[in-house]
């Protein structure tokens, strides 16, 4: 394939993007909903952890301003890229796949796209947010550097990647089984447990050691991780990581599309 | 008709409107099962929060682990519970929109009531029993600290629903609560849901006014902890003092109600 036709089919892809976040910003009062949760939990955590805090320099390596900020940057995920599962899973259901299948896309690139129009808006406000919450709540971030800002920004990014991959893969399940939000819930309540309400390192050694092994760490915990605590060395390699955790969450939504998609069949219509 | 005929008739008609939820919701069975589970799952992540974080700190504001769960436990059944008996109670301003409630306004019983009960939600089943399995866990459990839970599980329900429709019932006024309904509903179940010590005391007026958390999770669980039953009917007035104020409200915002004409039925 030459170059100019691999910028033409990207193309059609940063256009679905385009469209989805136009359409997104069209309602923007959808956006005061989850700025107003987040905004509320931000809040709440924040006075958890004054409480935590109440007599104590450090739990685990943080301090108060660590574990507000950790909170911050990891909740950016969640609430940025943490839903994509709901509308993918009722594509699948309604049908909508057989018009998509159609179409001049790779399913799953156009479904990327879709999502990532809008996940990238949602978490850039969240984002900013985030911050005028945290400066208000715990004032400058601890070893605020430029670099350290830049690095958590690229790392929610392709968390954001993960976070998709990874909710496709599960909602792809529906080729074989209606009902796949048990999955889906499953999934979201150990990432919330592993690296999103807590750092890994208040957790206990064996869930430490065990959560390595698992893609959960590089969605909440490592730009959490890398906003407040990581050197530079370390912040590459939980960006590696998330590298590494990325490409096989990719290979696997292709492998279950690949196996699923032979289990649809249309009828007209 | 004399008093104890229109409980009992209303005790009925509640009993029938919540057999036909069942029923239908019971039609779909597997999907039953995965919302429950899911609320419960959802509850029991928050738990393995709380069991690091005070493994931690030993405490939280004056808070043990026993005293959360014992919160979480409470908000959750009495939240499922508002849900199971009462669906419509976050769906209320849409009807209003929407034109739908001409078809409550025909019928014989009371429009408050009917609207509210003609609905279940699946998920809240799963809140529902979560708070029973984790008060089995609870150190002390015994039969007059089980009595306490579940007659606060049913004030908390009813003040849960009345805070609700209220916020919802404000539709009939300024044409579209949703916003306000939606954040009065966030803001209560996250103050219930945490220790009340946390907060600023500057802000802990509004959580026995406008979102009645304290009466909800706070005084019941100083109540449980003493045993102290004198308290109880303290909460149960409170209670039906904010169905009451509800009910005001959505009688006060149906007189501005205008039908859309809208054809429907109840299937």
């Amino acid at each position: 394939m030459t170059a100019s036709a691999a910028v033409r089919r990207l193309g059609k892809y940063r256009e679905v993007a385009r469209m989805s976040a136009r359409n997104k910003l069209r309602y923007r009062g959808n956006f005061a909903g989850s700025m107003l949760t987040y905004g509320l939990f931000v809040y709440v955590f924040s006075r958890i952890w004054a409480a935590a805090y109440a007599g104590k320099a450090g739990i685990a390596g943080y301090d108060y301003s660590m574990s507000v900020w950790y909170f911050i940057i990891a909740e950016v995920s969640v609430f940025g890229f943490g839903r994509f599962f709901w509308n993918l899973a009722e594509d699948l259901k309604s049908g909508q796949v057989a018009y998509l299948l159609a179409k001049p896309y790779g399913f799953i690139g156009y479904h990327f796209a879709q999502a990532m129009g809008q996940g990238l808006l949602d978490a850039g406000v969240i984002f900013l947010e985030g911050l005028a919450a945290g400066l208000i709540l715990a004032g400058l971030p601890p070893n605020f550097m430029l670099w350290r800002l830049a690095l958590v920004m690229v790392s929610l990014l392709i968390a954001g990647c993960l976070q998709f991959f990874l909710q496709m893969s599960i909602a792809m399940t529906a080729f074989w089984v209606e009902e796949n939000a048990a999955f889906f819930w499953i999934f979201q309540k150990l990432a919330l447990v592993v690296g999103t309400l807590l750092p890994l390192e208040f957790l206990p050694l064996w869930a430490q050691t065990a959560a390595v092994w698992t893609p959960l760490p590089s969605l909440s915990y490592a730009p959490g991780r890398i906003a407040v605590a990581a050197s530079p060395g370390e912040s590459l390699v939980l960006m590696g990581l998330q590298l590494a955790w990325l490409a096989a969450a990719t290979l696997l939504s292709r492998l279950v599309f690949m196996a699923g998609h032979r289990k649809i069949s249309i009828q007209g219509g | 008709m004399n008093r104890n005929t229109w409980i009992s008739a209303y005790a009925r008609f509640l009993g029938t409107t919540f057999s036909v939820n069942l029923q239908a919701v019971m039609e779909y069975r597997v999907n039953f099962l995965i919302q429950a589970f899911g609320m419960m799952l959802n509850n029991a992540a928050f738990a393995l929060f709380w069991g690091v974080l005070i493994e931690r700190t030993g405490g939280i504001g004056g808070y043990g682990f026993s005293d959360i769960m014992f919160i979480w436990a409470l908000v959750s059944s009495s939240f499922g519970l508002a849900h199971i008996l009462f669906g419509n109670i976050r769906s209320l301003g849409r009807i209003v929109q929407k034109g739908e409630l001409d078809l409550y306004l025909l019928q014989p019983k009371d429009v408050f009531l009917n609207l509210l009960a003609s609905r279940t939600i699946v998920s809240a089943w799963g809140d529902f029993i979560y708070g029973f399995i984790v008060l089995c866990f609870l150190p002390g459990l015994s039969l007059g600290r089980l009595a306490i839970f579940s007659s606060f599980v049913c004030s908390g329900g009813l003040i849960f629903a009345a805070t609700f429709a209220a916020a919802e019932s404000l539709t009939f006024f300024m044409g579209n609560s949703s916003a306000i309904s939606s954040a009065i509903a966030e803001f209560m179940l996250s103050f219930s849901l945490y220790p009340e010590t946390v907060f600023d005391r500057g802000m802990r007026w509004v959580f026995y006014s406008i979102l009645p958390s304290g009466f909800i999770a706070f005084v019941p669980l100083a109540v449980f902890k003493g045993l102290n039953w004198a308290m109880m009917p303290l909460v149960w007035i409170v209670a039906l003092a904010y169905v009451a104020a509800s009910y005001s409200l959505f009688r006060l915002g149906l007189k501005r109600y205008e039908s859309g004409n809208q054809i429907g039925a109840r299937l």
